[in-house]
């Protein structure tokens, strides 16, 4: 197995990453608000907070350096294969790549056509995405859960929730 | 104490249908609502507040009592089941309940975190009944250095809970304050890390990032599992023929139900501090104090006892400045405080005076209220468990949409749909680089606390932070965050190295197979 594909790699690469985060992060908190007579300004406990993150981040990036460099025994956990984010080399990765932006697109439609249609929609697309190909316990399945879960946030726990283009659904609920 | 008035307030209350009946219906509702994600004992609460109005006090207090211990326990069956907790309380049960539901053992992790809920929820009712002037009388003295320190000593826990990597749990633990931090300053109002994006002004919502970083991040990794081959279909092949734990196992984990009891229950009693940081605390301390710390995290039933034991023990905790002080210990309790003084009574010193009986038959109806859940909870036992054999391809779509509406409903808005996207993918991602995730969790929770407390206290001593020294209890508390930090340091590396000679042996052995 290649060094760069150790987990000792990927921390090196995780705490690289991090620490342009933490420089980022800290360069921010300079343009907060500053109250003279404040004994603590509110970029104060933002900076020590990066701060300690940055002093594990340097530990963690030694520890990965110290470790590639020097070689490690087999029995060290840092020597195993570290996991895959390539999703055009693994399928799973694509895959949950594609439930990420489906859920993205869950939020930014979720207002406009509704809870229900839109959980609906996403139950279908993820169950035939896994393998489920029984259409008669996906489509059921889809669209009675979201409107059970509906009916009982709605009904029993108040709690208004868009329907989008099911509205006269809960026009008719409130009128029984 | 008037242990005549004591007996008699029990014995009114444990005869009196109309109290067991809502003490029933409040668990039943407790236990439902807690199980689905988002929906948390204080909204529980906070609903059936108007359906009380009608009622005498203590049938609806019994009934608000029954939803909140209720609410604790349901909150552990989703986090034991699907790797997400159904309330803040119930986030640490998931660290040894869904191990031992992978493991096969749903049925005896539920009927444990059932046994040990109702042991602390006990154990709290009793120190409420016997202790409470003199704990109220002690969690009183905290100011914002004592707050402080019990922040720092809460976050102390950290090591423990960071796995194999304690640096990596320390970054998590540090980028969880930090993501505590976002929003407006709880001292001046200066805006902090918001883009000019007006919905950051109040930070993130803890519930939508505790659903996103456990739920969200466990339906992505799930789907990715199932492609590769990977997801293992788990059938409910367990016979439950005991929905209570056999003696053997009530044997290993009474300690745990004890200490786990005793947290919860002093730290409820502490205003501010609730059930999600004394789980916490528990576990970390209970950890600590294992012979076996390298099994904890692996599927144990200690793990579920210390954690569940401590969130029940809060409501007990959580009622003591309640009655004796009218300041309430936690959200359920604000909400409560409302229904008493709907009925005319105000909780404080005077209570004690005047209104002695009310006091008795509310320490009554808490230990109603624990017997309640028990028996709702045993009755549902073998129905919960039979969760964990429904199709993970029908399972995942399910438990997505209903995490997004469990987050959608804490503030109607579909902002907090987005954060539990974002931090279900930021879940997805530590979870595959080995960052753990409890911290981060931990830290949003203590964040705003250690803060608020830190600026209070610096400035009321002009910016003289060593003045801390001058308070005893607030130096204890870091005494013990301290050597609970280089215990667990110590602890840590004893894991590994046994770890690390196991790899060894296992190594050495398969290259001996020719």
């Amino acid at each position: 197995m290649k060094k760069t594909q150790t987990k000792a790699f990927t921390n090196l690469i995780c705490s690289i990453i991090l620490l342009i985060f933490e420089i980022w992060a800290y360069t921010e908190t300079m343009d907060f608000k500053v109250h003279k007579r404040a004994f603590v300004q509110p970029a104060t406990f933002p900076q020590i907070m990066i701060c300690g993150m940055a002093i594990f981040t340097v530990i963690l990036f030694l520890q990965s350096c110290i470790k590639l460099t020097r070689g490690m025994k087999p029995e060290d956990p840092e020597n195993e294969m570290s996991a895959s984010i390539n999703p055009f080399t693994n399928r799973g990765v694509a895959a949950a790549l594609f439930v990420i932006i489906l859920c993205i697109l869950y939020t930014l439609l979720f207002d406009k056509l509704g809870y229900v249609l839109v959980s609906a929609c996403v139950s279908v697309i993820i169950m035939w995405l896994i393998g489920k190909r029984d259409l008669k316990v996906i489509i059921p399945v889809s669209i009675l859960v979201p409107l059970i879960m509906w009916f009982i946030f709605y009904k029993l726990l108040t709690v208004n929730i868009p329907m989008g283009v099911f509205q006269p659904l809960r026009d008719l609920v409130d009128k029984i | 104490m008037n242990w005549s008035l004591l007996f008699e307030s029990y014995a009114n209350v444990f005869t009196s249908i109309q109290v067991i009946g809502m003490a029933f219906l409040g668990s039943l509702g407790g236990i439902l609502l807690g199980a689905v994600p988002g929906m948390t004992a204080t909204m529980g609460v906070a609903l059936l507040i108007p359906f009380s109005f009608g009622m005498d006090l203590i049938p609806s207090i019994a009934l608000l009592l029954g939803i909140y211990c209720g609410g604790m326990y349901g909150g552990s069956i989703s986090a034991i089941l699907i790797h997400a907790p159904g309330t803040p309380s119930a986030a640490a049960t998931l660290l040894d309940g869904y191990p031992m539901c992978q493991k096969g053992q749903a049925g005896r992790a539920l009927s444990i975190a059932m046994f040990a809920s109702f042991c602390g929820g006990v154990l709290g009712a009793l120190v409420m009944t016997f202790l409470s002037p003199m704990v109220a009388k002690m969690a009183m003295k905290f100011t914002s250095a004592e707050m402080l320190m019990l922040a720092f000593f809460g976050l102390s826990v950290i090591v423990s809970i960071s796995g194999k990597s304690i640096a990596k749990g320390l970054i998590s633990a540090f980028f969880g304050l930090l993501l505590a931090t976002v929003g407006q300053d709880p001292t001046y109002g200066a805006k902090r890390f918001i883009f000019g994006f007006r919905p950051l002004l109040s930070g993130f919502s803890f519930i939508p990032t505790l659903i996103g970083l456990f739920a969200i991040a466990e339906v992505i990794a799930g789907v990715e599992r199932i492609i590769n081959g990977e997801e293992k279909q788990q059938k409910s092949e367990e016979k439950i023929t005991n929905v209570l734990p056999d003696f053997s196992t009530i044997k290993k984990i009474w300690p745990n139900i004890i200490s786990g009891g005793l947290i919860g229950t002093l730290i409820g009693a502490i205003p501010g501090a609730g059930g999600d940081i004394a789980v916490f605390v528990s576990y970390g301390f209970n950890k600590s104090s294992s012979k076996h710390p390298e099994l904890w995290g692996t599927g144990i039933p200690n793990g579920v006892a210390a954690t569940e034991s401590a969130n029940n023990g809060c409501s007990g905790g959580a009622m003591i400045p309640l009655l004796s002080l009218g300041v309430p210990g936690d959200a359920v309790t604000a909400v409560l405080l409302g229904a008493f003084i709907m009925k005319g009574i105000q909780p404080g010193p005077m209570m004690y005076v005047n209104e002695l009986p009310t006091v008795y038959r509310v320490f009554a109806a808490l230990m109603l209220a624990n017997l309640t859940m028990l028996i709702v909870g045993c009755a549902g036992v073998r129905f919960f468990a039979k969760i964990v054999s429904l199709d993970k391809k029908m399972l995942y779509p399910i438990i997505l949409v209903v995490s997004l509406l469990g987050a959608f409903s804490i503030n109607k808005n579909v902002f907090d749909v987005g954060v539990c996207v974002l931090f279900g993918v930021i879940g997805y991602l530590m979870n595959k680089f080995e960052f753990p995730l409890s911290p981060i969790l931990l830290a949003l929770i203590l964040g705003p606390m250690c803060e608020q407390n830190f600026v209070r206290f610096v400035d009321v001593n002009n910016g003289n932070f060593w003045e801390i020294l001058h308070r005893p209890i607030a130096v204890g508390f870091f005494l013990v965050s301290v050597a609970t930090i280089l215990f667990s340091i110590y602890n840590q590396q004893k894991i590994n190295k046994k770890e690390s000679e196991n790899r060894k042996k296992a190594n050495g052995e398969v290259s001996r197979i020719p």
